[in-house]
């Protein structure tokens, strides 16, 4: 289809705000009277507060006042794993006990420095499986698991299960949850190639630049909330909930975020924000929290590390027969994510297995905060299964993209656990665009050539995420000037996921670009609802909801211009910003003319009547304001069915120096599969951001723990080893299938996530090329691993550890 | 890290436990025995033209070491010297290679110790260095003369013993969470118990290095050299005999 | 209280000597409570999360005499205070001592290289983090090694000589200065002392507290390199997890004065396996008047690692150590 905008690049409205540093982030704002606070965070693993001494703090000029747990839970904290906006039973080291607010910073420290707070010490645990050992320490109070509507409970395994697990055995023990379909032990009795492994991923943090830094104060019964977040009104509309005040009478203000990744998306996941906003209310002063990078690393979360046994058996002919999985999650200090599931539902979505079982448990141990990271549980299990199929391929001597492009997923095809279909699926054209534009049939001839200390690894992977969702609501409004408002309330994350979903509404009304507004940035704009911005879901539920308001205007332009200048709505159209009649286009109204009319008419087409029904209570509000400030269309977009997947394919070309353990990347192609291409800079910038990600996570992110005390390690950018310029390739080429989905009115589905896991896969299956097919069964891939493994060194992986990577 | 007698440091979670002795104690030990050392040197010297005369080393001698216990003792005196020196060297800001020599000289220590506690049990005469209750009147009535070792000498003995001991007992569980030969530590002893032991080593420390001036002083001391020359050669002559102590308590065989 | 991040610069004296006498002056005042600042890398991080708390910061890199490249009778000189990038990048180091202009401009990163300083880079502190965190660690005048444990986290620790510590000699350049046998100009307000790059650096069997041999009321002024070892070969190769912003894992320096494919003499030192750059003396003269070849290189990587005492994660830069003077040594 021929788009006016859609497929199209465009700049995007804060590009030049970013580029010149006039946009603002949460800590560029200032109030007069703002004073600043500061955290005292636990220093120990887990504990109680016994007592807080801060008379000494207090005291100290240039201290306005103290918050501590009792405070903001007058009536006790919830007994509940999840983060707590300040806690008297921290569960991790680093967790925030208390904020004091001071005339600066570093007043606010010294009086930090001043307060005793008196703990009792509690048993820790830095590795889920020693707590599940009977007798092992519980990482919270009242259990090491928590059981949705039930509470806390204790999973222990007998010492012999968790030797056994530990030595690399099936576990023995019952899971929490199972989940299975097809005939498990049919598929591995036809399997002519069986690969059973113990594996370990590595859970670190989301390494955010914007550290989630917060601004509040109180004028005339608002709380104003400068703040951070991936999902501005989604994430709006939890935070009302968290401080306590309701949502008509919190305006959230958040232009710019420097980076979310999943830990941004939701409220629960920053209750820190909630900290200035009670301190003000406490002191009235408006407060700027400022976090540091320790605390966004602590509190910030981290993705759910693996310490699992995987099982996959294959056909003669490469079918994947049979994937078993029995995964222990950590679920970190405060509770995770459901990575596991996810990562199981992946390889029965991305290599189509006959019968696929899941079994699992969630653990907690007293580190970071977990939660949803970049494809929670697809993108580590893409880096275990690549290297595996490449064995199975080499086994069954089947080439390596033959063995994927036969397990693929199509259109037509049902996936998961639940055997849902997918709304389209181009993953056959993907992998063949990825073998074309990166030569494969010349390339695999590389593999493991040797140049001096040098051997060549090919790899190839592919990612995968759902990619969309829908039931939220559009906003769109005209005035007489005749331009297109268009109200979005999805974050301005870097993603421009917030003007390209935008695009949807102007594309319908065929404006032109410059004649279009993004009406965002604060909720005092009066944005609808959206879905949070997480599971690579903005640009397919939100073109939806655009879409779906645009089609409202359109059709009430009809109706005014057919009651005003006669005929049926349906014999006109839009263009050149008129409406006119299709017959004879100099039949007809300009935009301003329309929505003046709009104006006059008032009713339905000022949001004053026959709104849709379901209208979230957050757009209720929002289109209450607005109501007869202006020509309006309004939508509630329904549910969709079907599974809308984000895939990406990854080939790679790298040279492992089999004397100094290092990895470089030659070459790297990714290309996308995500419906009908919206914004194709965007979607670039996606795939290489991504590309990076991945990077790390295959061969350097860590996030170390001293299982002695349980101290954080890795504290900041060095000590985590993100990828730096000199470790990602120069260029990572992109491309894209670009086929419409039927279920998005522009046919575009999400693909965030799925950029990195490919890579990743890619990545992690290049380096067991190079080492003559060697699985590590474990991400990351690291320096010392590798010259360990050369030189023959087995003492330093410790199995199942839950970081490898020591420090 | 804190002031007075006792160090305190931060243990791993922030909370305030014991690091060991203060260090600025050994200033004030070494002060406080070089005043003491000198103000006993001067009232003897003083007192010098009173004393009655110097009892001559010719005439008969008798045994008062046999061969095994002085190399015993100089073997002592060697390993807890080294000691002194190799521990303090760090703390004065000398930079020497100091740790190896002295966990090998304390465990030089540690067997000569053990050694010389066996065969003082089971081969020598215990007796004549315990301490009895009438051994107190002894520097008060210069009519009462001791057996083989003086008033004195057995105190020197036993505040040697329990100092020695305590460094020996302490600086064993501190070998113990050093790397050695034998073993990789382990870090298994907890912090505040830990800052306790190296506290005890150090006060112990304090204690030996002015029980050891005091002991070098008094061997050195004109009166008593004979005693160190026994030290060396084993034996006293019948005059100093007789002079120092009651023949009744201690009739020591020839000397070769 | 200990809280785990404070992250923000407490008050503290800034002096900012614009001559070297002023400088010494202030050093003999302050003692050990005046901080020396160069580029501040090593400087900021302990000052802002309070782990070590100096009254006074004095500031360096405005004394010029102190900064800048010079040619003197028998070699270079380099003030303390020069930055890394123009180390890196001056023609004079570059055309004779490249190894050091390799070194230094595998420091870090170029926004590092940029203002940190070759006194900052060679005596810096430890990088272990239990040490960074502000542990009272031996160290840091404590009882405790918590990284020389069983679970401790030790992988980027000490092969040899290690004593109760275990960290290791971080710096890029100083294994290259080791190399060129350079020697430390280090003035005092009372006296002037010229101590051999070698001998420059002490590691925690003799000063458990302090990475090299200066007195607190000591700078150091300037690095001398003398022309013995100009033009020879160099080898150099800093291998980290990363290649830009990081510590090496092992680092090797080597010069080599080879004739017709002999190695008449060379100097071959590693860092980051050692609390000081470690020189393999024994390797040196093993090789030296022998044949560069693939079966020297390999003998020689062997012998570089003898002694060698791993803890348990960092058994790796055995092999790494070995492979890395083979490739020193083949060339």
């Amino acid at each position: 289809m021929a788009y006016m905008h859609i497929g199209k690049d465009f700049v995007p409205p804060d590009v030049a705000g970013k580029v010149t540093g006039r946009i603002k982030y949460s800590e560029d704002y200032t109030r007069e009277g703002m004073v600043y606070a500061r955290l005292l965070t636990s220093p120990i693993p887990h504990a109680k507060v016994v007592s807080i001494d801060a008379s000494e703090a207090l005291a100290m000029e240039g201290v306005f006042g103290i918050l501590t747990a009792d405070d903001v839970y007058p009536d006790g904290e919830a007994n509940s794993t999840g983060l707590k906006i300040l806690t008297n039973e921290p569960t991790l080291v680093g967790e925030p006990i208390l904020a004091v607010a001071a005339v600066d910073e570093k007043t606010a420290e010294t009086a930090i420095a001043a307060i005793t707070v008196t703990f009792e010490r509690l048993p820790f645990v830095m590795d889920p499986v020693d707590s599940l050992e009977e007798g092992g320490p519980d990482a919270y109070n009242g259990g090491n698991t928590f059981v949705f509507r039930e509470g806390f409970a204790q999973e222990k395994w007998t010492s012999d299960q968790v030797a056994s697990f530990r030595a690399g055995n099936e576990p023995t023990a019952e899971p929490a949850a199972e989940l299975s379909y097809g005939d498990l032990e049919a598929g591995f009795a036809n399997s002519a190639f069986v690969y059973e492994t113990p594996f370990t991923t590595a859970g670190y943090p989301h390494m955010s630049m914007e550290p989630r830094s917060a601004m509040a104060y109180w004028e005339d019964g608002k709380l104003y909330l400068h703040g951070t977040s991936q999902s501005l009104t989604a994430l709006a509309d939890g935070m009302a909930g968290i401080v306590g005040v309701p949502k008509e009478d919190l305006v959230f203000i958040n232009a710019a975020t420097g980076g979310g990744f999943g830990q941004r998306a939701r409220a629960g996941s920053i209750p820190s924000m909630a900290i200035p906003a009670k301190l003000s209310q406490k002191i009235n002063r408006p407060v700027m929290m400022r976090c540091t990078r320790e605390e966004e690393f602590t509190i910030g979360g981290a993705r759910q590390g693996f310490q699992g046994w995987i099982k996959l058996g294959f056909k003669q002919d490469g079918t994947m027969a049979a994937a078993d999985l029995w995964i222990v999650s950590d679920n970190g200090g405060k509770g995770g994510g459901g990575d596991a599931f996810s990562a199981t539902n992946a390889i029965s979505i991305v290599y189509q297995a006959e019968a696929v079982r899941f079994r699992g448990v969630s653990i907690g141990s007293n580190t970071a905060h977990r939660g949803a990271q970049r494809g929670p549980g697809e993108n580590q299990i893409a880096a275990i299964v690549s290297p595996i199929l490449d064995k199975a391929a080499e086994e069954l001597g089947i080439d390596r993209l033959e063995i994927r492009k036969l397990n693929t997923p199509q259109t037509g095809d049902v996936g998961g656990i639940n055997r849902q279909p997918f709304t389209s699926a181009y993953m056959p054209e993907a992998l063949e665009q990825a073998a074309t534009a990166f030569n494969w049939e010349e390339r695999i001839t590389r593999s493991r050539q040797r140049n001096g200390s040098k051997v060549t690894g090919i790899g190839i992977g592919q990612g995968y995420h759902n990619a969309g969702r829908s039931g939220m609501d559009g906003i769109i409004m005209m005035g007489p000037d005749g331009r297109l408002r268009v109200h979005n309330g999805v974050g301005n994350l870097g993603t421009y996921s917030y003007a390209s979903t935008s695009r949807a509404a102007a594309e319908v009304l065929k404006m032109p670009w410059d004649r279009c507004d993004v009406i965002t940035g604060r909720t005092d704009n009066h944005l609808p609802i959206t879905s949070p911005q997480d599971g690579s879901n903005s640009i397919f539920t939100n073109t939806r909801t655009c879409f779906g308001a645009a089609q409202d205007m359109l059709a009430k332009m009809k109706e005014i211009a057919a009651a005003d200048l006669g005929g049926d709505p349906a014999d006109y159209d839009v263009s050149n910003e008129r409406v006119h009649q299709i017959a004879d286009d100099t039949v007809g109204m300009t935009f301003g003319e329309v929505a003046q009319r709009a104006m006059e008419l008032g009713g339905k087409y000022t949001g004053e009547a026959e709104l849709p029904e379901e209208l979230a209570e957050w757009t209720q509000i929002s289109v209450s304001r607005l109501a007869g400030s202006g020509f309006m269309g309004v939508y509630h977009d329904p549910r969709h069915s079907n599974n809308p997947p984000g895939f990406t394919v990854t080939c790679t070309e790298i040279e492992l120096d089999t004397e100094t353990g290092k990895i470089e990347i030659l070459d790297m192609v990714s290309i996308a599969e995500c419906g009908t291409v919206v914004h194709p800079q965007g979607l670039k910038n996606q795939l290489v951001g991504g590309g990076v990600w991945g990077i790390g996570m295959s061969v350097l992110e860590r996030h170390l723990y001293d299982p002695q005390n349980g101290l954080p390690a890795s504290t900041g950018y060095w000590q985590s080893k993100i990828p730096t310029y000199l470790d990602t390739p120069l260029k990572i080429d992109t491309g894209w299938v670009d086929l419409p989905d039927p279920e998005n009115p522009v046919g575009a589905r999400g693909v965030g996530e799925p950029s990195m896991g490919s890579v990743s896969a890619a990545l992690n299956a290049a380096v067991s090329d190079a080492l003559d097919g060697h699985v590590f069964n474990a991400t990351p891939v690291t320096t010392d691993m590798i010259v360990n493994h050369i030189a023959g060194i087995s003492e330093e992986w410790v199995p199942l550890a839950q970081n490898n990577f020591r420090g | 890290m804190g002031e007075g007698i006792v160090r305190y440091k931060r243990d791993v979670w922030g909370e305030e436990v014991i690091l060991g002795v203060s260090w600025d104690l050994l200033w004030v030990v070494a002060v406080a025995i070089l005043v003491l050392l000198a103000a006993h040197a001067i009232i003897m010297a003083a007192l010098a033209n009173k004393k009655m005369e110097k009892p001559s080393d010719a005439g008969r001698r008798v045994l008062r070491h046999e061969s095994i216990d002085r190399l015993f003792h100089w073997v002592m005196a060697a390993s807890i010297l080294v000691l002194i020196l190799t521990g303090i060297a760090p703390i004065i800001g000398l930079r020497i290679s100091w740790l190896n020599i002295h966990w090998i000289s304390g465990l030089l220590l540690t067997f000569v110790v053990t050694f010389h506690i066996i065969r003082s049990l089971f081969w020598q005469d215990f007796k004549s260095i315990i301490l009895a209750p009438r051994d107190f009147g002894e520097p008060f009535d210069s009519a009462k003369k001791p057996g083989k070792y003086s008033f004195e000498q057995k105190g020197m003995h036993w505040a040697v013993t329990v100092v020695v001991l305590a460094v020996i007992v302490t600086g064993l569980l501190m070998f113990l969470q050093i790397d050695s030969p034998f073993w990789d530590r382990t870090n298994s002893m907890p912090e505040d118990q830990l800052g306790l032991v190296f506290l005890l080593h150090g006060l112990s420390t304090l204690a030996l290095v002015a029980l050891a001036s005091a002991h070098i002083y008094f061997a050195l001391r004109p009166e008593k050299i004979f005693y160190t020359r026994s030290m060396i050669s084993g034996w006293i002559s019948e005059d100093e005999m007789t002079a120092n102590h009651d023949t009744s308590r201690w009739s020591p065989k020839e000397a070769d | 209280m200990v809280a785990t991040s404070h992250d923000v610069m407490p008050d503290i004296e800034l002096y900012q000597p614009t001559d070297e006498e002023n400088a010494l002056a202030l050093a003999n005042t302050l003692g050990a409570d005046g901080w020396l600042v160069g580029g501040g890398q090593d400087t900021y991080g302990w000052l802002k999360d309070r782990n070590k708390n100096p009254a006074a910061m004095i500031e360096l890199t405005q004394i010029d005499a102190w900064k800048g490249i010079k040619e003197i009778a028998d070699g270079i000189e380099i003030g303390a205070v020069t930055t890394l990038t123009d180390i890196a990048n001056n023609p004079l180091v570059q055309s004779r001592y490249a190894l050091l202009a390799t070194a230094a401009g595998k420091v870090a990163s170029p926004q590092i290289r940029n203002v940190g300083t070759l006194g900052g880079n060679l005596i810096q502190d430890a990088r272990c983090w239990y040490y960074r965190r502000g542990l009272d660690c031996y160290r840091a005048g404590g009882n405790i090694c918590y990284a020389d444990s069983p679970e401790g986290l030790n992988r980027e620790h000490a092969l040899f000589g290690a004593s109760r510590c275990v960290a290791v000699s971080p710096s890029d350049t100083a294994p290259a200065l080791v190399a060129l046998d350079a020697t430390m100009v280090v003035a005092s307000s009372s006296r002037e002392r010229l101590i051999p790059a070698q001998d420059f650096f002490v590691g925690p069997e003799r000063d458990i507290v302090n990475m090299t041999v200066l007195n607190d009321d000591e700078i150091l002024t300037a690095v001398r390199i003398p022309s013995t070892w100009a033009n020879a070969e160099f080898y150099f190769e800093k291998v980290a997890d990363r290649n830009v912003w990081d510590f090496a894992l092992v680092n090797i320096a080597a010069s080599f004065k080879v004739s017709g494919g002999s190695i008449e003499d060379a100097r071959i030192v590693c860092g980051a396996v050692e609390c000081t750059p470690r020189r393999l003396e024994s390797v040196e003269s093993a090789i030296r008047g022998q044949q560069r070849s693939e079966e020297l290189a390999a003998s020689a990587g062997e012998m570089a690692t003898e002694g060698a005492r791993p803890l348990n994660y960092n058994h790796f830069k055995v092999p790494l150590m070995q492979n890395l003077v083979k490739r020193a040594i083949r060339g």
